[in-house]
């Protein structure tokens, strides 16, 4: 355990900028992704069955109009020269069968072609889609899961932005892939159909339009190789355009005292120049491209009649053959085009999947015990350190052979200077990182023979910057814990003082708080962390105290939250106010991750070491007052 | 609708001849397009009757396809630019008239609304232009031009089409406003699902502290399938759209099958015309499917353009009317003469009947409770607010009476909120002047005791802050904007609350440093802490918009007012009857 949780923790999660492989189709990443799909796999292979349909119900409504009608039945031909499937016969069938002329029998032979071709379209892009958002939902969740579970070690490393944006944006370039997919068969599928057909009425002339193929793939290919840098600097230049005007305006009244408005517009008017000059020039080359596809297809139109033309008149094509030729033109050009348009698609796609699969390889854990003892009912509180030694970096401890006892419903306040170790030793005690150099006991029990979950719930934890999660306030104190009634955590709410402001919100308890409690002051959210905490009732308090300084009215309120909430309870106060420390039983003065000192606040000031001189320090001012 | 869009004319009209060329080129392309179905009709005729002379046919498509390619490549590129160069101007224009707006403008408007006019309402003014002109010119002309050769092939069977048409309209039209529901309600779910998303990671620590994984986990199974289903419900009508949209085509394909077809058999048609008038049926009813879509885009835009002229026509707040009659150089006498101000749109005054004289070199404590209207007295010496006036008077001179610019380069406001822009630490304390010499700098980085933090980064002044950069904690950023303000060396320097996030230590510390440099300047603070205040040369308590209390800290003392209760309780920490003297909610 020692060695992995040492690999674990120098692994190197630069890795985030690397560049990705980038190919357009990475087949080992599509296999994987296939894993996910493959719950779905009948309903997706009922969607191949039903492109095929669709597409051959697509094909069907020109031969209908070329060969049915113009060769059929207005030219009279009797030797049909082009492929018709079937249809002159069915025609011929429905027209003996209803009595009617055969241009009416085409009539409704086209209309029933059409709605079959309707119908099996959209059956087969539903299909197609239900299967796909199905497994990326699953995907999503497994990612999600994945993510939720990582421990601290983890996201001490990373930017949440970064590994947010794979579970929303990366997630999202798959819908986008896959419904890509979708449209490529919807136009290849078609295309291979027509192409057949072609093939069937006159191989040379399908071979000399397949030579326009090249041409257009070619051009497109280098439109979107000159598009895709020209876009990237569009987007960039949008980006910088919108951040500079945001923090333009987020810093308004900075720049308004520092009177750099002139500057500052001239500064986002070369930014916007620059984005206008990369907008007109890809605007240049989107004409030209539009233009130059629509274009082919009409030369294509003349190639037709000239080379048909020929044809005809030695018997090789009649006339419906020469027709069918001119309406299939689109199906055969127009998947180049969307190919195409989905190739950046792709391409970001595939960044995508693999930054995906990335993100569910890494495989950080906590390590959780084999055979986890079962904690008693209630604790009594006991906290024992034992020669603790610890470095979140092999080479760098941060905690040197820890030892010191806790006693049940003893205050312990530790203080010391910035980097000296405290925060790291709390997070210890909530196992949020594997150590195996000494030990800490609870109640005598090794720590790491309980579950982190069990033992989390032992212990309540206020951080710094405490939480909000959007939902009620209610919700907020309670945290889906189902024996915490609204009475519960009214009350809760109530000792630590957090009920005066709470009522004065417009719905009480039910106010939904935003993202990350904006709505609140910071020291209304700590209160609402100490009720929310009171409320858990848990054995140990772990607190982290706030730095910053609050108005004295909020002050004085947290200040008996504090005294409530530690009341009878094992407290670990990370302490910052002279008024904490004194209220503390003992303090624990940490310097370089060691113990240096640890007694009563008189005892420490009378031994006039390391304490002493921190207290005369940090305190100073305070002091001055007390004196 | 069309009034909204006629505001947009001033913008406009600099490129009309642009825009109105492009429009022109767009019928002249339409014609070539148009006379490549009347070629082929006259090649398919000519291969039917075994006449083998076809350099017309062919000649003359090739010719219309050249044609059309060039006028076309020229007139969407006009037309699309007149879009780019419009939104550009409109842009300049946004972020001008934003500068000048002050604190009641962003008390209607949150940085965020601002942030959607300049990015979505400017881009749809813009997608109007580019795209809903050349749609609306493309509806018109291949109508108008599609119907008249329709009409010259045959007249009966072109009146037999008209019918459907509107249905196409109203169809279009119909679909295109369900899938901008659906359309939005999609990005619903998904920012739903960002949020929820971007809320558990930035809260990870806690939710793993509580043992919330598994609770999160199955609450966001309910998010992601929210966003699968708004997903699925958007696919389906899309797919319905792209099933049916084609039926009009498809019954106006059967007419000509079946009228058509009897027309040719009676010899009153050819077979080319025939497959002529299934190329126009697709050129009329083509436009007419984008038709809704095109609506669409003349309505938002029209709601764009009345968000942007909102702002666009908004007077600069604050009036910058120098008379002439201020000294070049403030020397810090500060009087105020019964100033009282209420925020537009509140009912109590923030201020009421403020009366202060300030002497030059005087260092001012200014304490209170939140809202008791410290801030928004600060505000009014640099004219952050619309200060009355005959009010604030500065040097004997009515600050209103400064131009806007010394008065606020030489009364240095350090605000509350330690505001740093995404750039490097140095230009971040040189923001009013970027040519201020290294030695400055770091002489205010000193006096801010900040010196130390950057010289532990490795990149130390020119170390990016913010999110692209290194992020600094709330103590650094607060001593980064004072040492901002430090650097201007001002006659008058005014320090909102800039220490909350300051150890009292270091506090201590750059507050004696300022009364060494700034002897025989003037100074006024606002702060929590009696410690700040005690050494100041006099202190004022406000309370409900009005200065309650003033004096030194002994008379204040002495005085047994707010002050020494507040005094004692900093000192002793407090006892149940505090809760009850300062109202607090127990």
């Amino acid at each position: 355990m020692a060695e992995s949780s040492a690999r674990a923790r120098r692994r190197d999660y630069s890795m985030f900028d690397a560049e990705l492989s980038g190919a357009v189709l990475n087949l080992s990443l599509l296999r994987r992704l296939l894993r996910w799909m493959k719950p779905y796999r009948v309903t997706f292979g009922v969607s191949a069955i039903l492109i095929l349909l669709a597409s051959t119900l697509q094909v069907l409504q020109p031969v209908i109009i070329s060969v049915v009608v113009i060769d059929h039945i207005i030219r009279q031909e009797t030797e049909t020269l082009a492929p018709d499937l079937g249809m002159v016969e069915l025609n011929d069938y429905l027209s003996g069968l209803l009595d009617v002329h055969p241009l009416l029998a085409a009539c409704l032979l086209f209309a029933i072609v059409y709605i079959g071709w309707a119908v099996t379209g959209h059956a087969h892009r539903m299909t197609l889609i239900s299967s796909v958002i199905n497994g990326l939902r699953d995907l999503r969740q497994d990612l999600f899961r994945h993510l939720e579970t990582r421990p601290s070690s983890f996201y001490d490393r990373v930017a949440v932005g970064r590994v947010m944006t794979r579970v929303t944006n990366d997630v999202e370039a798959l819908y986008e892939l896959l419904r890509g997919i979708g449209t490529l068969i919807g136009e290849f599928v078609p295309f291979f159909v027509a192409l057949t057909i072609m093939l069937a009425i006159d191989v040379h002339l399908t071979l000399i339009l397949l030579l326009v193929l090249p041409v257009m793939g070619s051009v497109t290919y280098f439109f979107r190789q000159a598009t895709r840098q020209l876009f990237r600097l569009v987007r960039m230049s949008v980006s910088s355009l919108n951040q500079y005007m945001q923090e333009n305006l987020a810093g308004l009244q900075v720049v308004q005292l520092s009177d750099r408005q002139a500057e500052n517009l001239s500064r986002y008017t070369s930014i916007n120049e620059e984005n206008r000059r990369w907008e007109l020039k890809s605007a240049r080359l989107e004409t030209l491209y539009g233009a130059f596809t629509d274009s082919m297809a009409h030369i294509a139109l003349g190639v037709i009649i000239w080379y048909g033309g020929g044809e005809m008149v030695q018997g090789n094509m009649s006339l419906g053959g020469v027709i069918l030729f001119t309406r299939f033109i689109d199906m055969l050009f127009h998947p180049i085009v969307v190919l195409g348009e989905q190739t950046n698609i792709l391409f970001r796609a595939m960044a995508s999947g693999e930054r995906i699969f990335q993100a569910l390889d890494w495989d950080e854990k906590i390590h959780e015990p084999s055979d986890p003892v079962t904690l008693p009912e209630r604790l009594r509180g006991e906290v024992r350190f034992e020669h603790l030694d610890f470095g979140y970096d092999e080479d760098v401890r941060i905690l040197h052979d820890v030892t010191f006892t806790i006693e049940p419903g003893e205050k312990l306040a530790i203080v010391g200077p910035t980097g000296s170790g405290k925060s790291t030793m709390i997070r210890l005690l909530g196992r949020f990182y594997d150590f195996d150099d000494g030990q800490i006991f609870l109640d005598g029990i090794d720590l790491n023979r309980i579950h982190t979950r069990d033992l989390r719930r032992r212990i309540g934890v206020v951080l710094q910057d405490f939480h909000i999660f959007s939902g009620t306030i209610y919700e907020n104190i309670a945290l889906g814990d189902p024996r915490i009634t609204r009475e519960m955590a009214i009350e809760a709410a109530r000792r630590v003082n957090a009920h005066g402001f709470i009522s004065t919100l417009p719905k009480g308890y039910d106010t939904e708080l935003s993202e990350r409690g904006q709505n609140l002051s910071q020291g209304q959210r700590q209160l609402l962390a100490f009720a929310r905490v009171l409320a858990a009732d848990p054995e140990i308090l772990v607190l982290d105290e706030a730095t910053a300084s609050i108005d004295t009215e909020t002050e004085l309120l947290i200040q008996d939250a504090l005294r409530k909430l530690t009341e009878g309870r094992t407290s670990i106060l990370i302490a910052h106010r002279l008024q904490t420390i004194q209220e503390a039983s003992r303090v624990l003065v940490l310097q370089n991750g060691r113990v240096e000192e640890l007694g009563t606040h008189e005892e420490l000031l009378a031994a006039g070491g390391l304490y002493h001189t921190l207290h005369s320090l940090q305190f100073q001012s305070e002091r001055e007052q007390t004196d | 609708m069309l009034k909204s869009l006629f505001r947009l004319k001033g913008f406009v009209t600099p490129y009309r001849w642009r825009l109105g060329s492009g429009i022109l080129a767009f019928g002249v392309a339409r014609f070539f397009e148009a006379l490549v179905p009347m070629l082929l009709a006259i090649g398919i005729d000519r291969i039917a009757a075994g006449n083998l002379d076809l350099l017309l046919p062919v000649a003359g498509i090739f010719a219309a396809v050249v044609g059309r390619f060039t006028v076309v490549s020229v007139a969407r590129y006009l037309v699309r630019s007149s879009g780019i160069r419009v939104s550009f101007d409109l842009r300049q224009a946004l972020f001008d008239a934003l500068q000048h707006q002050g604190s009641s403008f962003f008390n209607r408007y949150t940085i965020g609304d601002m942030m959607t006019r300049a990015v979505a309402d400017i881009a749809l003014v813009q997608r109007l232009i580019a795209m809903g002109t050349i749609l609306l010119v493309i509806l018109v002309y291949a109508t108008l031009i599609g119907f008249g050769f329709m009409l010259y092939l045959s007249p009966s069977l072109t009146l037999l089409l008209l019918p459907p048409l509107p249905f196409v309209f109203f169809y279009a039209r119909w679909a295109s406003h369900q899938m901008a529901v659906a359309s939005k309600d999609v990005q619903d779910r998904m920012s739903d699902l960002a949020d929820h998303v971007q809320e558990n990671l930035s809260g990870i620590r806690t939710i793993q502290a509580m043992v919330q994984e598994d609770h999160e986990i199955a609450r966001f199974l309910g998010t992601n399938q929210a966003y699968s289903n708004a997903f699925y419900q958007q696919a389906r009508i899309n797919s319905l759209m792209a099933a049916w949209m084609p039926t009009l085509a498809a019954v106006c394909s059967i007419t000509i099958i079946g009228y058509g077809g009897y027309l040719v058999m009676e010899g009153e048609l050819s077979a080319g015309q025939l497959v002529a008038f299934l190329m126009y049926v697709n050129m009329v009813v083509q436009p007419f499917r984008v038709a809704g879509f095109v609506i669409s885009l003349f309505q938002r835009a029209a709601v764009a353009s009345d968000r942007l002229f909102e702002v666009l026509s908004l007077h600069p707040e604050i009036t910058d009317a120098p008379t002439g009659d201020a000294p070049s150089l403030i020397r810090g006498n500060i009087e105020i003469r019964n100033l009282s101000f209420t925020y537009p749109g509140y009912e109590t005054p923030a201020l009421s009947e403020i009366d202060l004289d300030i002497r030059q070199g005087e260092r001012i404590s200014i304490m209170g409770r939140v809202g008791s209207g410290k801030t928004t007295l600060l505000r009014q010496l640099v004219r952050l607010l619309d200060t009355p006036p005959g009010t604030v008077f500065i040097d004997g001179v009515d600050v209103t009476h400064y131009p806007l610019s010394q008065l606020r380069s030489q009364v240095a406001l350090v605000p509350q909120d330690p505001f740093l822009f995404g750039e490097p630490l140095k230009s971040n304390l040189t923001y009013d002047d970027p040519n201020r010499a290294l030695d400055q700098i770091w002489a205010a980085a000193t006096s801010a005791d900040l010196k130390e933090t950057i010289e532990d980064f490795p990149e130390q002044l020119d170390t990016v802050v913010g999110e692209r950069g290194v992020t600094l904690s709330g103590g650094q950023k607060q001593r980064a904007t004072l040492a901002r303000g430090l650097i201007r060396q001002a006659p008058v320097l005014v320090l909102d609350d800039c220490f909350s996030s300051v150890d009292t230590e270091t506090e201590e510390h750059i507050l004696s440093e300022l009364s060494r440099l700034r002897r025989n300047q003037t100074t006024l603070l606002v702060s929590h802490r009696v410690s700040t205040a005690r050494h100041s040369d006099r202190i004022l308590i406000m309370d409900g918009g009005r200065i309650v209390e003033e004096g030194t800290h002994e008379e204040l003392i002495r005085r047994g007012g707010l002050y020494a209760e507040l005094e004692r309780i900093q000192r002793e920490g407090a006892d149940e009857t505090d809760y009850d003297f300062l109202g607090a909610p127990g």
